[in-house]
């Protein structure tokens, strides 16, 4: 079943357009990859999807009702969340509050106790640095923070973008592990990720953006074996 | 001695008062990078909003029941003007919002002259005085610093402690990513706006239980309200209530040294060194 179906996406800043026509669909419970290289065109599909760019042409549904023009905060509260590029945490306030700020809409206040419990074993270091101003945390505990903010919003739908970035590499692969426990609990999610090759291990499906359109879709394990994509993304 | 430290008792209440006046602009400065002309005519409307609440030709309630009236009243003009006024310049450069709020100061003036005239009203009102040993305190300045301080835990309170207060230190700390998270941003900065202009009223309304006033007093207390906000540091409420009690203690003191009206010109000799050796302010960071 197509929990979020993006169709036919026109978008770009000012006068210059970044994506072309661009469609993708997450089906439920699946993890879902979009990947590409650097300045294709990733970030501003998810800025579209969550209504912080105002899209020229296309729609976004989201179990079979029109979205396209509803503000960010209220897909929020309707269960569909980001982890935007850069982390964006609250870095004046603790890491208790960016969790509390997360679970602002109702729907996730209802469950905050539970989420919370969630996250702080996903993340143990969280429950540790509670009280501590985000601005002062490493950048493995911020992308955590940023995560477990996403989470505490009760997501129907997770949208993670650039998980990896800037991250030592044991701390991807922890990260990695919590997308395959959420993915098994059976949350639907979207990654985008530049690390190619990581991305085509977790995911159920993938999509290869290039020049802001799609290029390349398919199962993660045919993408992968994809003469193009292995030469183009991965190197071998 | 004992004529210096009464009046630097006085001063002090009365910075108090200046420090919540302060806060309302820096709390809006903070949260949405505007800084809000229309500060000034909003004081001046809270000394009349008392004068209408409390004055012998208007309702005639207790001037305390009058101020909460006023601060309600200030609310919901904070929040009206920033729907006319603010919200649709908030990403348009700093010059567009500066006009904004000014034509709200102009538009304020011009009708409260048409209204009130320029002539000096003052409500009638005296809570007698304190006398600790040799200092006297005035009743009615002891008691608007004292509703300045609890305003000002409420403030920080409501901030810190209360959903809608960390929503809008979440706005003002990263809008996108507030939105991201369900807050509705543009509320949100509805809400600060409001509060801002409700502060500016109350510290009005405080003034006007022991000042004259006019329509242009505001004027007045804008000029040392930015002067504080620069002492405190922008975006800073705890720097703005210092920032108001060393620009009190200012006004207490130098009257004993030199005529009055050197007040204004030490006041901004320290704005202008302040701006060159700590622009940041004494409590602003960086």
């Amino acid at each position: 079943m197509t929990v979020l179906d993006v169709n036919g996406i026109a978008s770009g800043y000012g006068e210059v357009q970044i994506l072309w026509n661009t469609s993708i669909k997450l089906e439920k419970g699946k993890l879902t990859s979009l990947v590409g290289s650097n300045g294709v065109g990733k970030t501003t599909l998810l800025r579209t999807v969550m209504g912080l760019i105002k899209p020229w042409q296309g729609s976004v549904t989201f179990n079979g009702k029109d979205i396209t023009r509803m503000s960010p905060h209220a897909k929020a509260a309707n269960g569909i969340v980001l982890v935007p590029e850069g982390r964006q945490l609250f870095t004046d306030m603790s890491v208790y509050e960016n969790l509390e700020m997360g679970a602002f809409t109702k729907r996730a206040k209802a469950r905050f106790d539970e989420n919370l419990e969630k996250v702080y074993e996903m993340f143990p270091r969280l429950k540790e640095r509670a009280d501590q101003k985000t601005g002062t945390l490493s950048g493995g505990e911020q992308q955590m923070v940023a995560v477990g903010r996403g989470l505490m919003a009760d997501p129907e739908v997770l949208m993670i973008d650039e998980l990896s970035l800037g991250l030592a590499p044991f701390l991807v692969l922890d990260l990695f592990e919590i997308l395959r426990r959420l993915r098994k609990e059976g949350l639907t999610m979207l990654l985008v990720e530049q690390n190619v090759q990581m991305a085509l291990a977790v995911s159920d499906y993938a999509y290869v953006l290039a020049d802001g359109k799609v290029e390349i879709e398919g199962p993660s394990r045919e993408v992968a074996a994809n003469p193009k994509v292995r030469e183009a993304y991965l190197g071998i | 001695m004992d004529h210096l430290v009464a009046s630097l008792a006085d001063g002090l209440l009365l910075g108090f008062v200046y420090g919540l006046a302060a806060m309302g602009l820096t709390l809006i400065f903070g949260v949405m990078d505007v800084i809000n002309l229309a500060h000034g005519p909003l004081i001046a409307l809270g000394m009349f909003g008392l004068l209408l609440f409390a004055g012998a030709n208007g309702l005639g309630l207790h001037p305390y029941v009058a101020l909460m009236l006023v601060a309600i009243v200030g609310l919901i003009f904070g929040v009206i003007i920033y729907y006319i006024a603010v919200r649709r310049v908030l990403d348009a450069p700093h010059l567009s919002s500066l006009l904004a709020t000014f034509s709200i100061n102009m538009m304020i003036i011009g009708v409260g002259t048409a209204v009130f005239t320029t002539s000096p009203q003052n409500v009638e009102f005296s809570l007698g005085s304190l006398q600790l040993g040799s200092v006297t305190l005035l009743g009615t300045r002891l008691v608007a610093a004292l509703i300045a301080l609890f305003v000002t835990a409420m403030l920080y309170l409501f901030l810190y402690r209360t959903p809608p207060g960390k929503a809008i230190r979440a706005v003002a700390n990263n809008r996108a990513a507030a939105e991201l998270m369900g807050i509705p941003s543009d509320q949100t900065l509805a809400l600060s706006f409001g509060i801002g202009a409700m502060l500016a009223m109350l510290s009005g309304g405080l003034i006007a239980t022991f000042f004259s006033f006019s329509i242009l007093s505001g004027s007045v207390y804008e000029l040392k309200s930015f002067v504080i906000v620069v002492l405190g540091g922008l975006g800073n409420p705890t720097g703005a209530l210092l920032g108001g009690l060393i620009l009190g203690a200012l006004e207490g003191i130098v009257p004993t040294f030199m005529p009055v009206s050197w007040v204004p010109v030490i006041e901004f000799v320290l704005f202008v060194v302040i701006l060159l050796v700590r622009p940041s302010g004494l409590l602003g960071e960086r």
